[in-house]
């Protein structure tokens, strides 16, 4: 029977193919607006992740109760182990070891003595391993205005205003003065090898970004770090697998008493992100559902239209002795048929344009020449489990209840009637 | 001229079809200018939340306060201008003096600013009347990312200590009054806000402030003066450069919504046409030439559209205005201290987004339209006459 | 009546005079404390909330506005160089063969962790200078009779306003300080101990600093060597020294 009507499907391009399209479209869109929209609303998050949050980060527990002074004399000790042992144990996450310091720069004349200097916010992160994650995160290689990344030991990147103000250059040498882990004084000198500009005043104003083990040489945090972030290998932020990575590490590692083991936050549950990663996931669900919404009404119409202009052939196969049950099941089983093909064909095209979209975005470098931004240039969607079957509330189930609609026809009238539409 | 009349005629003459199709592409459009411009709120949240919260509607700077340099602060207050005074006994200007200091929530040590605010300002979204106080104690008030890492809840005292304006260590025991939740961590994140009359005590600068905040735009910096006015766009400048990325992204969405509309015409259209062959036979056999059976279809088509735009503003302008106004509540509830916020988004309806929807879903509908017309225009009447086209 | 007036005044002024005057008090600590010049070496022992770590320093100092530091101990700091002069703070570190000028701000940061700023360093000007002085009563403390000194400021520019000093009778020295806000709140804390006999004059050979607002034992700084008006050359407390 379903391939009988398949067969007639196939063969009368008028009763397949356009509503064929039309649903793989609709659905098509759903899927692609709900990927691009999960996208473009967690960029707020995702970019809060990349420069503060993680997804995840560890601190010490005491550290973690002043983390926005970064108090790195209550730093974590023993990274390398540690970092390893959490790698191994959590493999969904990859761990980042980072300093945030606070410091001024310093600028010698050319007896050595101090000529220029400003408050600085430094932050080290790994940037000569060959792991370029770090870069790209903090979205280092496109801020950069002057130079290059740092190549080597003891060369620093300095935001531009800062490094003009100061008046740098390129290759020129700075200091640090910070203070160590146990408090001492911490005198470095770094060479200059590059500007930012992440287009964030607070960011640009004076901000040092250093490879992590320069940072640690200078503040004497050897084997010790200020945070470990984690990042989720799918790529983004999802909340209940932070929430329970977050839990399982810290059934391990933490302690109410112990002011220095070890508490990992999850990104909602550090400075309010709480509130935006709720926030967004509500809007989220109403800009799905009244798009769904929409896309229903507009498939249910088509599938309405469609069954609304086969009048004429009820009629006909009525008045060859077809039973209106039939004719009607038929009609339902047609539309089914088509439904779901076009679903599965919508969400195919739809997830593989998604899937393009998540992995290599939409690039706004060149639309935004000149405004210097902090967020990465390149917007991605981002794919979740819901995009594989969100369509198909709209494809299956619209066209469906149109063509039931339109179908009523068939029992309200008569036969003679029909027959006659045929010939109108 | 003709084309119109009988486009409009076969339109009426359509009845309910033709209202079928003029509503669903009616309901395109609100979709669309609804979901883009809850798109656009959204994006601009942080920027509305910012104007309400810390910079109002601009804010005059004594001439060496740097809010990146917590150490300018030494320096930075003066008394108000003669110019300006009348404004700040008005309240249309909120003086606001910043004063660096420590507090020990615990006994741990952590430096914070003081920011002082007279407690009947209107001008902020701060919940500055919880400042006022019988004088039995300094009350204080604090961001939830604050209280978070500091600790402290409602009716906490925690020490304060300072250095007045000379130098002296001064210390006392403040009250917090209240923990609000705001999205603007810049008045929130490592401060605390008192009443200005004990901070301009605490530091011996009666009389002094180191910004004034406007209520509205519309300042500008006097000659020769230490106050320098900085307008809404100047301290906006970071959000607006994310704006404007984020409008770029949009552009996609409304492609999308569009591409959503476009299914509809194309959806009602094209099946309309199909279903008139006969009728487009008629026309030719009556001896309308191709390209007037064309245009009459592409009129026709376009004249859905307008219709559409037409019953799309009889009820959607009420609407979309109505929730531009009121906003639209987000249920979101924070667990951070058990405060309930009310989490309102106010869409934005740009012109640009209007127009352009209307003018794209009219080009859209009569390509559409014009399209299928045209091949069945190509026919001959005879074949199309008898409901041949396929 | 006149009796009973005159009784009145003699018994307050007998009872006022078997309290001291503060200023021929701090005379006398300065007589103990001040002197031309010293040379001493010293350890900072600090109290972190992790760790306690040790600093060892050998200091030169001339007057009230020279002073030269260098830094002996941890093996990471040595070689590091201070010098004071006047308002003036450099700091010279061998790793960086730089010469920091500390100034403003800075000068307010805590050294090396501890409870004590720069500023707190730098501050030594006499109390005589600052403060008006009045005695307030006696008490026993660490079983040696004491003065206790109220210390008024009567110059604006100043840290505290109000300090309490507890002041051996004997020996003239200082052995607690109480340093107060204006409000009056308790701020900082010191205790002088290890009272030696040192050319001629009584000196602590152990100060403890203590934050009384912080959680934490305080600061340590005990003297291990002091000469007291030896020769110093000049060319010590100039920039130029930082760098040898």
């Amino acid at each position: 029977m379903i391939r009988f009507l398949f067969k007639g499907l196939l063969r009368d391009r008028h009763r397949s193919l356009i509503p064929f399209i039309v649903t793989a479209t609709g659905v098509m869109l759903t899927v692609v607006f709900h990927s691009w929209i999960t996208g473009v609303l967690g960029n707020s998050i995702e970019f809060n992740a990349r420069f503060a949050a993680g997804h995840v980060k560890i601190m010490t527990s005491a550290y973690s109760k002043n983390a926005a002074q970064t108090p790195n004399d209550l730093a974590i000790l023993g990274t390398d182990t540690l970092t390893r042992i959490i790698s191994e144990q959590f493999p969904e996450m990859e761990f980042s070891e980072r300093i945030y310091f606070a410091g001024l720069v310093d600028v010698p004349d050319l007896s050595g003595e101090t000529r220029a200097q400003g408050p600085s916010m430094g932050i080290g992160i790994d940037m000569l391993s060959g792991n370029q994650a770090e870069i790209e995160r903090l979205n280092i290689p496109s801020s950069l205005k002057s130079g290059s990344l740092p190549q080597q030991r003891r060369e620093a990147l300095l935001s531009r205003t800062f490094a003009e103000k100061l008046g740098l250059h390129i290759g020129d040498t700075l200091t640090l003065v910070s203070s160590t882990m146990f408090g001492e004084l911490a005198l470095y000198n770094f060479t200059l090898c590059g500007t930012i500009e992440f287009g964030t005043t607070a960011l640009d104003r004076g901000t040092l970004i250093a490879d992590i083990t320069d940072v640690r040489d200078a503040l004497n945090m050897a084997d010790a770090t200020g945070e470990i972030l984690g990042f989720s290998r799918i790529g983004h932020y999802n909340n209940e697998e932070a929430t329970n990575i977050a839990s399982r590490f810290n059934k391990s590692y933490y302690s109410e008493k112990d002011d220095f083991s070890l508490l990992m936050k999850s990104l909602a549950e550090q400075n309010n992100m709480g509130f935006l990663v709720e926030y967004s996931s509500k809007l989220k669900g109403i800009l799905v559902f009244v798009f769904i919404v929409a896309m229903s009404l507009i498939l249910w119409n088509a599938g309405l239209l469609g069954g609304l202009r086969r009048y004429g052939e009820f009629g006909m196969r009525l008045a060859i002795g077809e039973e209106k049950g039939h004719v009607y099941r038929t009609t339902l089983m047609e539309s089914l048929i088509i439904g779901f093909l076009g679903s599965m064909a919508g969400t195919i095209i739809g997830l593989a344009i998604s899937f393009y979209l998540q992995t290599y975005g939409i690039d706004l470098g060149p639309m935004m020449k000149n405004a210097s931004i902090m967020m990465p240039q390149v917007f991605r969607a981002r794919i979740t489990p819901e995009a594989w079957y969100i369509g198909f509330i709209p494809g299956v189930l619209s066209s469906l209840f149109g063509t039931m609609i339109a179908g009523i026809g068939i029992y309200k009238r008569q036969t003679a009637q029909l027959f006659k539409e045929l010939e109108s | 001229m003709l084309a119109f009349k009988l486009a409009l005629r076969n339109l009426l003459g359509a009845g309910l079809r033709t209202w079928l199709n003029v509503i669903i592409l009616s309901f395109s459009f609100i979709i669309i200018i609804w979901l883009k411009g809850l798109l656009e709120g959204w994006d601009r949240q942080a920027k509305n939340d910012m104007i309400k919260w810390e910079i109002g509607g601009g804010q005059f700077w004594q001439a060496s306060y740097d809010p990146f340099d917590p150490f300018t602060l030494l320096d930075s207050h003066s008394t108000i201008p003669d110019v300006l005074s009348d404004s700040v006994t008005n309240g249309t200007l909120v003086p606001v003096l910043i004063s660096q200091g420590t507090i020990y929530p615990n006994g741990r040590m952590q430096s914070v600013l003081f920011k002082g605010i007279s407690p009947e300002q209107k001008v902020l979204a701060l919940p500055t009347l919880k400042l006022k106080s019988d004088g039995t104690y300094i009350p204080a008030i604090i961001g939830s990312s604050m209280a978070e890492s500091t600790q402290l809840k409602e009716g906490d005292y925690v020490t304060a200590r300072w250095r007045d304006k000379n130098g002296t260590f001064d210390a006392a025991e403040i009250r917090i009054a209240c923990i609000y939740q705001t999205n603007v961590p810049s008045v929130d994140v490592g401060q605390v806000w008192l009443p200005i009359d004990n901070v301009r005590e605490m530091m011996l600068l009666p009389g002094e402030a180191t910004i004034l905040v406007a209520n509205k735009e519309g300042w500008k910096t006097e000659k020769s003066d230490k106050w320098i006015f900085k307008d809404q766009k100047t301290l906006l400048i970071d959000i607006e450069n994310i704006i404007k990325a984020k409008s770029f992204v949009g552009i996609l969405i409304w492609a999308i919504l569009l591409m959503m509309a476009m299914l509809a015409v194309f959806d009602t259209q094209v099946l309309s046409i199909f279903r008139r062959q006969k009728e487009i036979g008629t026309y030719v056999a009556l001896g309308m030439t191709r390209g007037q059976v064309v245009q009459l279809f592409t009129i026709e088509g376009a004249m859905h559209s307008v219709l559409a735009t037409l019953v799309a503003a009889a009820y959607g302008i009420p609407l979309l205005t109505f929730q531009a106004i009121r906003g639209i509540s987000i249920p979101v509830e924070s667990k951070d201290f058990g405060i309930a916020m009310a989490a309102k988004l106010y869409p934005v309806y740009s012109l640009t987004l209007i127009t352009g929807t209307v003018i794209v879903v009219l080009i859209v509908t009569t390509i559409v339209s014009y399209w299928p017309s045209r091949k069945i225009g190509r026919l001959s009447p005879t074949e199309a006459l008898r409901g041949r086209i396929q | 009546m006149k009796k009973l007036i005159l009784l009145l005044l003699t018994g307050f002024s007998t009872l006022y005079a078997q309290l001291p005057d503060g200023k021929q008090i701090l005379d006398k600590i300065d007589q103990n404390l001040s002197s031309e010049n010293r040379v001493f070496s010293s350890s900072m022992i600090i109290h972190g909330r992790r760790t306690t770590h040790t600093i060892r320093l050998k200091t030169w100092t001339a007057g009230e506005n020279k002073s030269f530091t260098e830094y002996l101990f941890p093996v990471r700091e040595q070689g590091t160089k201070m010098l004071k002069l006047e308002e003036q703070l450099w700091i010279y570190s061998p790793s960086t063969d730089r010469i920091i000028q500390i100034t403003g701000h800075m000068l307010r940061q805590s050294v090396m962790g501890s409870d004590l700023s720069y500023e707190d360093l730098m501050e030594d000007k006499k109390l005589t200078d600052q403060y008006i002085a009045k005695v307030t009563g006696s008490e026993i403390v660490d079983g040696h009779n004491c003065w206790i000194i109220q210390l008024t400021a009567f110059v604006p520019e100043i840290a505290y306003q109000e300090q309490k000093l507890w002041v051996d009778q004997e020996r003239n020295i200082p052995l607690r300080e109480e340093m107060f806000a204006k409000s009056g709140t308790l701020l900082k804390k010191t205790e002088l101990s290890d009272v030696q006999r040192i050319n001629g004059r009584w000196y602590p050979k152990k100060i403890v600093f203590k934050d009384m607002l912080k959680e934490g034992s305080g600061t340590e700084f005990l003297i291990e060597e002091i000469e007291f008006n030896v020769p110093i050359a000049d060319y010590i407390f100039s920039k130029a020294s930082l760098k040898k």
